[in-house]
């Protein structure tokens, strides 16, 4: 895993309030999450999980408290975060390949009048590794499964060399071998030193996942490892006592301690 | 004077071509609308301009087939199912080349009605020796010019369309609306589009004579634009479609008698009109209501300033006392206050202000909210100074009841908010008979407890015990209550949390 120890949070978030209206969607958030973690946000529906990831890309204005990446502020640090937004937004029958797709994050640093260098390829060439989708390079992106297009739209986040990735529901809607696919991702990313914030919805699967959760209904109930988070009290005054209780929370965290 | 309004409305009556052209016109012009609203639902607005085009060529093949096996000239019969057959064909190979290729719909209806459009452009110019229709007749309509067969042709086309679409309107209506849905029913969805798309190339056939190849998508369209700005339910829309039509027809007609210009023109001129006016005036939809709305709707901010300074006046004030502390327009100021009134937050007699009840209420929350934020900026360190004021004036607007709550138990319930006034009790809990937590109360209230941690307490305080709360002591972090035999517990704040009651009395 990282082998430097990381000093610089990755991210900072502060006494963070978002509000569309009388009730915050957020309220008093504060978090710091350390570099090369892989970490899940959970919580129920309309918790504000998609509305923190968005506070943190800088895509909705707090009314109160700040965001800090890599110790700089939202506007200093862009193009060193990477998001990969839910599925379905684009149109699939476009005339684009895999690789031209993960090529895109490249853009951000190829001058207009410039084509691709050889560096830029093998960026994308290595981010398509990554994500195992290399042998489906010059397939059009529509004649791919759910799980690969979703594979594919990691890939381009990856080749933007952003050191923090956010990822909205990755796991919404594809089957087991997918999602120990795209975890598998993850964890390679996570491998190369970045940290990935991920929303999840599987509280079966969080603590086998991710080396940290957040909890957050509005407010943010806990966050630390998924033995520390993951405890009956909490979820059953979060998710109003509506769960049943998860038998082996703890195993997991052996291997990523 | 009447010689004139008899020359511009009664004297056109009476020449039978205008009664011809009213009749037809408004004929297809009732079918056109009410088919036109399934169209513009389903966004299908470009196939009726591309049907009424791809009919050249069924006219042309009409006349000839007729002209050729028959030598009868301009076979009127002929030349309307050779329109329909062009129509559908047309229809057909749109669908099949949508289907088995990626083209989109959009881009295929493009191909094939060119395409059609073209073969009827290319067939009637090789045979002008055989066929004597006059192309531009055919391209602009010539509705007072309208024969007998024309109107027998919209009579009946109108009549079919019409049983159709009521007899069917369910059918239609869910198909336009979820075909996803209509499918998993059992509807068969392919023939209902089908049968929607005959119709529309029947109404758009019969329609042509009168107004023409270009015009006619617009009779299609636009009267059903119209009564879409209008009505939120299919049916009406329907009703209404129909009317703007008949009108569009009548006021063409007699626009184009008046400029003695071409009736199609005048139609669709007239037609047009009638949308941009009802798109200003439309009551829900319209610009106009629009435009009302965003006047009408009352700043929060000036209505939440005014509620907080009335209340920090005492529940009554003179009106010119309170304009002086708000910084809003003289005409903004007016405006809320009847907005206020309205909603029964206020009342206003001889130009003194008095809070109701639930106008009181409302600031109290508003001013809790205020101070409450002050207090968790300050405590956060997110501004300092005057700032302070500034941003809890922003946020003061995001006052739910339960996150205020919360900023209120983060603070520790303070009573003082960092410029020294005080914090507004909570209204939601503090009501005689209400049950809340201890911590939520203020000196001089009496409550009974209902509820206690089952150790850690002190053992003089049980289920039933009768107190009254003291001031707070050590920085506000320690409640001070009194039992009924005038001894005096301390509480922490944890313990003041745990302690639930319900409160007898809210005043000292
Ligand atoms: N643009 C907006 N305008 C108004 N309210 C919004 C907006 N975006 C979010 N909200 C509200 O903020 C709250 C949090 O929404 P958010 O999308 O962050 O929830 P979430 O935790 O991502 O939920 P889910 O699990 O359903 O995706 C919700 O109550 C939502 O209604
Ligand atoms: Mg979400």
């Amino acid at each position: 895993m990282t082998t430097e120890p990381a000093k610089i949070p990755a991210i900072e978030v502060e006494n963070l309030t978002v509000s569309f209206g009388p009730r915050p969607a957020l309220l008093n958030v504060s978090v710091t999450i350390d570099q090369g973690l892989l970490v899940g946000i959970i919580g129920p529906n309309g918790a504000g999980k998609s509305t923190l990831v968005k506070a943190i890309l800088g895509f909705v204005k707090p009314d109160l408290g700040t965001v800090r990446l890599l110790g700089s502020s939202l506007d200093d640090a862009k193009g060193r975060l990477a998001y990969v937004p839910q599925r379905g937004a684009v149109d699939w029958d476009y005339p684009i390949t895999v690789y031209e797709v993960a090529m895109m994050g490249r853009y951000p640093n190829i001058a207009w009048w410039k084509d691709p260098g050889r560096q830029d390829h093998e960026i994308v060439n290595q981010a398509l590794e990554m994500v195992r989708m290399s042998d489906f390079k010059n397939r059009q992106i529509g004649g791919l499964s759910g799980g690969q297009q979703q594979r594919v739209f990691m890939a381009r986040a990856l080749a933007q060399g952003s050191d923090i990735l956010l990822l909205d529901e990755p796991f919404a809607g594809v089957d087991a071998a997918t999602e120990r696919a795209i975890l598998d991702v993850l964890e390679r990313a996570r491998a190369t030193g970045r940290t990935l914030v991920v929303v999840h919805h599987d509280l079966a699967t969080a603590a086998e996942y991710f080396d940290r959760l957040m909890l957050i209904k509005q407010r943010l109930f806990a966050y630390g490892t998924p033995r520390q988070v993951l405890n009956q009290d909490l979820l059953s005054e979060v998710y109003e006592g509506k769960l049943k209780v998860f038998s082996g929370m703890g195993k997991a965290e052996e291997c990523h301690a | 004077m009447p010689d004139i309004i008899y020359s511009a409305f009664a004297a056109p009556l009476r020449e039978t071509f205008f009664q011809k052209a009213l009749i037809g016109g408004s004929i297809a012009a009732i079918v056109c609308s009410v088919v036109g609203c399934l169209v513009i639902l389903r966004r299908m607005a470009f196939l009726g301009d591309a049907l009424s085009h791809a009919m050249i060529a069924g006219v042309a093949g009409g006349y000839l087939f007729m002209k050729i096996l028959f030598n009868t000239e301009a076979h009127a019969p002929a030349m309307l199912i050779g329109s329909l057959i062009a129509a559908l064909v047309t229809v057909a190979s749109i669908g099949f080349v949508s289907r088995v290729s990626r083209v989109k719909d959009d881009t295929a209806i493009g191909i094939m009605y060119t395409g059609v459009f073209a073969g009827g452009v290319v067939l009637v110019s090789v045979f002008r020796g055989y066929i004597h229709i006059d192309l531009m007749h055919f391209i602009m309509g010539d509705v007072l010019g309208v024969a007998d067969s024309d109107l027998w042709v919209a009579a009946i086309s109108a009549g079919i369309v019409l049983s159709i679409i009521i007899l069917f309107f369910r059918q239609f209506q869910l198909t336009s609306f979820d075909p996803v849905m209509a499918a998993s029913i059992g509807l068969p969805v392919a023939l209902i589009d089908y049968a929607l798309t005959t119709c529309v190339s029947l109404v758009v056939v019969s329609a042509v004579s009168m107004v023409g190849v270009i015009l006619v998508v617009g009779l299609l369209i636009t009267p059903a634009a119209s009564a879409y700005l209008l009505s939120d339910r299919l049916d009406r829309m329907m009703i209404l479609a129909a009317i703007f039509g008949v009108t569009s027809v009548i006021g063409g007609l007699y626009l184009s008698m008046w400029l003695d210009s071409s009736g199609g023109g005048a139609i669709m001129l007239f037609c047009s009109l009638q949308f941009i006016v009802i798109l200003v005036i439309a009551p829900n939809y319209g610009m106009l209501a629009r435009w009302m709305r965003l006047r009408n709707s009352l700043p929060q901010q000036l209505v939440e300033d005014v509620l907080v300074e009335s209340s920090r006046f005492g529940k009554t004030v003179d009106l010119n006392q309170l304009q002086r502390k708000i910084s809003h327009s003289k005409a903004a100021f007016t405006k809320a206050l009847k907005g206020m009134s309205r909603n029964g937050l206020l009342e206003i007699n001889d130009n003194k202000l008095t809070l109701t009840e639930a106008g009181s209420v409302e600031a109290n929350r508003i001013l809790r909210a205020h101070r409450l934020w002050e207090a968790y900026i300050s405590h956060v360190g997110a501004a300092s100074g005057s700032e302070v004021h500034h941003r809890a004036h922003e946020l003061e607007h995001v006052n739910d009841v339960e996150s205020v709550d919360y900023l209120d138990d983060l603070l520790g319930h303070p009573i003082y908010d960092p410029h020294g006034a005080v914090i507004p009790a909570s209204d939601s809990h503090c009501s005689t008979g209400g049950e809340c937590s201890l911590s939520y109360l203020r000196e001089g209230m009496s409550a009974e407890i209902i509820d206690l941690p089952a150790e850690g307490s002190d053992s003089r305080l049980n289920k039933g015990t009768k107190v009254t709360i003291g001031p707070r002591r050590e920085n506000q972090t320690e409640w001070i209550i009194f039992l009924q035999d005038g001894s005096k517990v301390a509480l922490d704040h944890e313990t003041a949390d745990a302690v639930k009651v319900r409160i007898t009395s809210i005043s000292s």
